[in-house]
């Protein structure tokens, strides 16, 4: 079938098979690998985009369902060489260690940071509970979070 | 660009990212029964077209493997659920899979051993053999009993769980004609080219492994494994790259599990609290084909019985089985935390029974010299370290407060790295600039950090003008790999030696040492350091964990606390990273996790979400306490990724059982067990 989808800005044409999943078609067709695949029962988020701005996990749709829609992944998070604020504070408060979760994690952190500027701690476990993270114990990610909301709030970036 | 920048701007380059053009896709069929007769095995390649077995590589390998050998492919029986029956390839994935379809497999089931001490007296599952019983020794010394003044015996069980990295395992590998070109995910890449060359009767020279970025394993990545040696077969048949990639639902079968131990302990003390003997028995699950590491487990399980405590006498029976279910591995601890359950447990028993707090029983038979425990571990003091420990978790305080049904719980432990075989580090000083490669390497660590700072700190040179470079097997002669809380002291000191080597170099023709003659030559060293036995190395750890128990069973922890010497800790908010990441492991591992199978060998638990990886929502902030007492390195390093999945359990269990006064033997705690009124 053939699919109109806006990826990171750009427009894509593309005939794909019905039956092809959104992460491998951003995946194996778009060769943008930062979106992951954790495991096949849509627990672990490691393959979340944004979906029109909404978080999604891109192995629970077909290819075909994002006809016409605009797609962000982690590759068009960042402006060139400026990562975004999410980016720079999972660095600088260490939200991360293996790194393989880390794309979907901050695609999710996007989304909640677009809903709620501030969130609570409470507001970001419950926010993040769709990702899964092995390494961390998720402290150093709720920090990250907040440290990137807080940049915000102080008018940085 | 820094691996943690690559990481968030979503260029990692894990294996699943790499393509080669002209990519065949692996997909395996395997056994849908934990124990069957194979009937017949019609279309994809099989047994037929690769007989071959997994050699003993990777973590915890004694060399030989045990005489039931684990086939890459099953033929005649297959042993568990998941074991590997056949395999098909295609252009994608997706005709990989479409193709599993056209192979015929016919079974006739059989009844399956699952459980280590159902094993112990069912009819033997492999045949030709006499019993399950595949090792069964005693160590230390029997014992007159007649001294005690009080002996207390009980008997646990830990169940088995899967390592669960968010990534799972994957390989690409491409025969150019002559070599097996191999990336793999992976903490060990020269087990992985030594076991590919034992399985496919390949010379050394023929492979080159190269690691991917790993996105976690927690032990499950290190040992050779069928599917590796059916992806190269396939490249050099077909003469095209070939990967596989592992689902979830596979790696819950398909990779080596952890934990799954029985044990029984019997303690022997005084009055006073003195704890004057221990005996008992461990009985560990290896699965339906036992390495090294499986064969080993209970004798490791056994001499770490006595942990930080100056126990005198120990005599214990240390048993492994074969069973139908997927060959253990190591997780995260392997055999530590199970000898930390069982004997804290037994201290926590002992105190209820003298009636004595739990922290004074546990300082009471501390020791304050260095003290050689009944089956040969040598650990220094560690009186002092506990008295700092139990402060510094504000145990007495937290221990006074009301509590309902809530409860606190504290451990005490002794992390023993595992330092055999040492490791190797390789240093090229070229154009101004020193490249490093080490022998293991990261998959989540973040080993060039530590690396990096080493070399800069030993050649007086900016941390800047040093390249740690992916893990190559053709780019270091030698090395062995990361697990078992090692990296920071064996690969810190071969890197530490290593930097020396070019030091000296530098003064032989130089004169003198300085970094500016460094980075104008060209230079090279490379070390495999072996020789570790020293007891500074063995740290101590103690953890505190508050709980609230609601009438359902509800567990919500509310503190969860670490106090461990990590020795000179070489990055701070590294260490405090593994701590959280650990203690979240821990945790789990009691209230969450665990691969549970029915009667028939199903798999219930088929998802990371049954198999209890837990989300953000269930787990608390934690507390991560340090102290820095440097081991006698040159770098002053001690282990730690480990130390939270050792301490943390027994001292949740410890909170439950106060919040709740149900005694628990059994992890991870089935909450049904916990609800009602407190007893």
């Amino acid at each position: 079938m053939k699919i109109s989808v806006n990826v990171n800005g750009r427009n894509v044409d593309a005939d794909v098979e019905p039956r092809k999943l959104l992460v491998d078609f951003i995946r194996d067709d778009l060769h943008l690998t930062g979106t992951h695949v954790g495991c096949d029962t849509s627990s672990c988020g490691a393959c979340t985009v944004l979906l029109d701005g909404v978080a999604v996990k891109s192995c629970t749709m077909f290819a075909v369902q994002a006809n016409n829609r605009n797609i962000t992944t982690i590759e068009g998070l960042s402006k060139g060489d400026e990562l975004h604020r999410l980016q720079s504070a999972f660095i600088e408060e260490g939200g991360l260690q293996c790194g393989y979760c880390t794309p979907g994690m901050i695609m999710t952190s996007a989304w909640l940071l677009s809903n709620n500027a501030a969130p609570t701690e409470e507001e970001i476990r419950n926010g993040i509970s769709g990702n899964l993270c092995r390494c961390t114990g998720y402290d150093s990610i709720i920090r990250s979070i907040q440290k990137a909301s807080s940049d915000r709030r102080g008018g940085r970036k | 660009m820094e691996a943690t920048e690559r990481f968030v701007r979503g260029k990692g380059r894990y294996v699943g990212d790499i393509e080669l053009p002209g990519t065949l896709h692996l997909a395996i069929i395997r056994s849908k029964y934990a124990r069957a007769r194979l009937l017949r095995v019609e279309g994809g390649i099989s047994g037929r077209d690769l007989s071959a077995v997994i050699p003993d590589v990777g973590e915890g390998a004694r060399g030989e493997s045990w005489k039931i050998k684990q086939p890459v492919f099953a033929t005649g029986q297959v042993n568990y659920l998941g074991q590997p029956v056949a395999a098909v390839y295609a252009d994608n994935k997706y005709l990989a899979e479409d193709l599993m379809d056209s192979v015929d497999v016919s079974y006739e089931p059989m009844q399956p051993v699952l459980d280590e001490q159902e094993a112990m007296t069912a009819e033997p599952i492999h045949p030709g053999l006499n019993s399950n019983v595949a090792t069964d020794q005693f160590i230390g010394k029997d014992f007159e009993e007649k001294d005690a003044e009080v002996v207390l015996d009980d008997a646990f069980k830990i169940g088995r769980i899967a390592t669960d990295p968010i990534e799972t395992r994957g390989i690409l590998v491409n025969y150019d004609g002559s070599r097996l070109n191999v990336w793999v995910s992976t903490q060990a890449m020269f087990s992985i080219r030594n076991g590919l060359c034992a399985t496919l009767g390949l010379p050394i020279t023929s492979v080159r492994v190269m690691q991917a970025d790993t996105g976690g394993a927690f032990g499950s990545k290190s040992a050779m494994y069928p599917e590796y040696a059916i992806a190269a077969f396939v490249s050099m048949k077909t003469r095209r790259p070939v990967k596989w990639l592992e689902s979830r639902k596979e790696h819950l079968t398909a990779s080596r599990p952890g934990r799954g131990v029985s044990g029984s302990m019997k303690l022997f003390a005084k009055r006073d609290g003195t704890v004057i003997g221990l005996k008992g028995e461990i009985i560990v699950n290896g699965g339906a084909y036992l390495d090294g590491l499986a064969r080993f487990s209970p004798m490791f399980i056994g001499m770490q019985l006595t942990g930080p405590y100056a126990i005198r006498n120990g005599y214990i029976r240390a048993i492994s089985v074969v069973t139908n279910t997927p060959p253990l591995g190591p997780y995260r601890g392997a055999g530590r935390p199970e000898a930390a359950f069982f004997r804290e447990r037994m201290m926590d028993l002992l105190a209820d029974e003298l009636k004595l707090d739990p922290a004074e029983i546990r300082i009471k038979n501390a020791t304050d010299q260095v003290f050689t425990n009944p089956f040969g571990m040598r650990i220094i003091g560690s009186r002092q370290f506990m008295t700092e420990a139990f402060d510094s978790l504000e145990y007495y305080k937290l221990a006074r407060e009301p509590n309902g049904r809530r409860g606190v719980g504290i451990s005490c432990f002794v992390l023993v790295p595992a330092l055999m075989e040492g490791e190797s580090c390789k240093l090229k000083v070229d154009n101004g600039r020193i490249k490093a490669w080490l022998g293991g390497n990261s998959h989540g660590q973040a080993h060039e950090v530590f690396v990096r700072k080493l070399i800069g700190s030993t050649l007086d040179v900016s941390t800047g003008v040093v390249d740690v470079q992916p893990g190559d097997t053709d780019m270091i002669t030698s090395g062995v790999g990361v697990w078992g809380s090692r990296s920071a002291i064996v690969a810190g000191y071969a890197t530490v030696l290593a930097s020396q080597t070019l030091k000296e170099k530098v003064v032989k023709t130089k004169g003198l040492y300085t970094p500016e003659y460094l980075l104008a030559g060209n230079y090279e060293a490379e070390v495999l350091n072996e020789k570790f036995d020293d007891p500074s190395l063995n740290s101590f750890g103690a953890n505190l964990v508050t709980v609230d128990v609601d009438e359902l069973g509800e567990v919500t922890v509310e503190e969860c606390r670490s106090y461990y010497d990590v020795g000179n800790a070489l990055n701070r908010e590294m260490v405090k990273g593994q701590i959280a990441g650990g203690m979240a492991q821990g945790i789990s591992s009691v209230l969450y996790e665990g691969l549970i199978f029915s009667k028939d060998g199903t798999l219930l638990t088929d998802s990371i979400a049954s198999a209890g990886v837990p989300p953000a929502r269930e787990l608390p902030h934690f507390v991560t306490g340090i102290t820095e007492h440097p081991s006698s390195l040159p770098h002053g390093a001690k282990g730690v990724g480990e130390a939270p999945t050792i301490g943390v359990p027994p001292a949740l269990v410890r909170a439950i059982e106060k919040a709740t006064g149900v005694r628990i033997r059994n992890i991870p705690i089935h909450p049904e067990v916990l609800i009602g009124p407190k007893k």
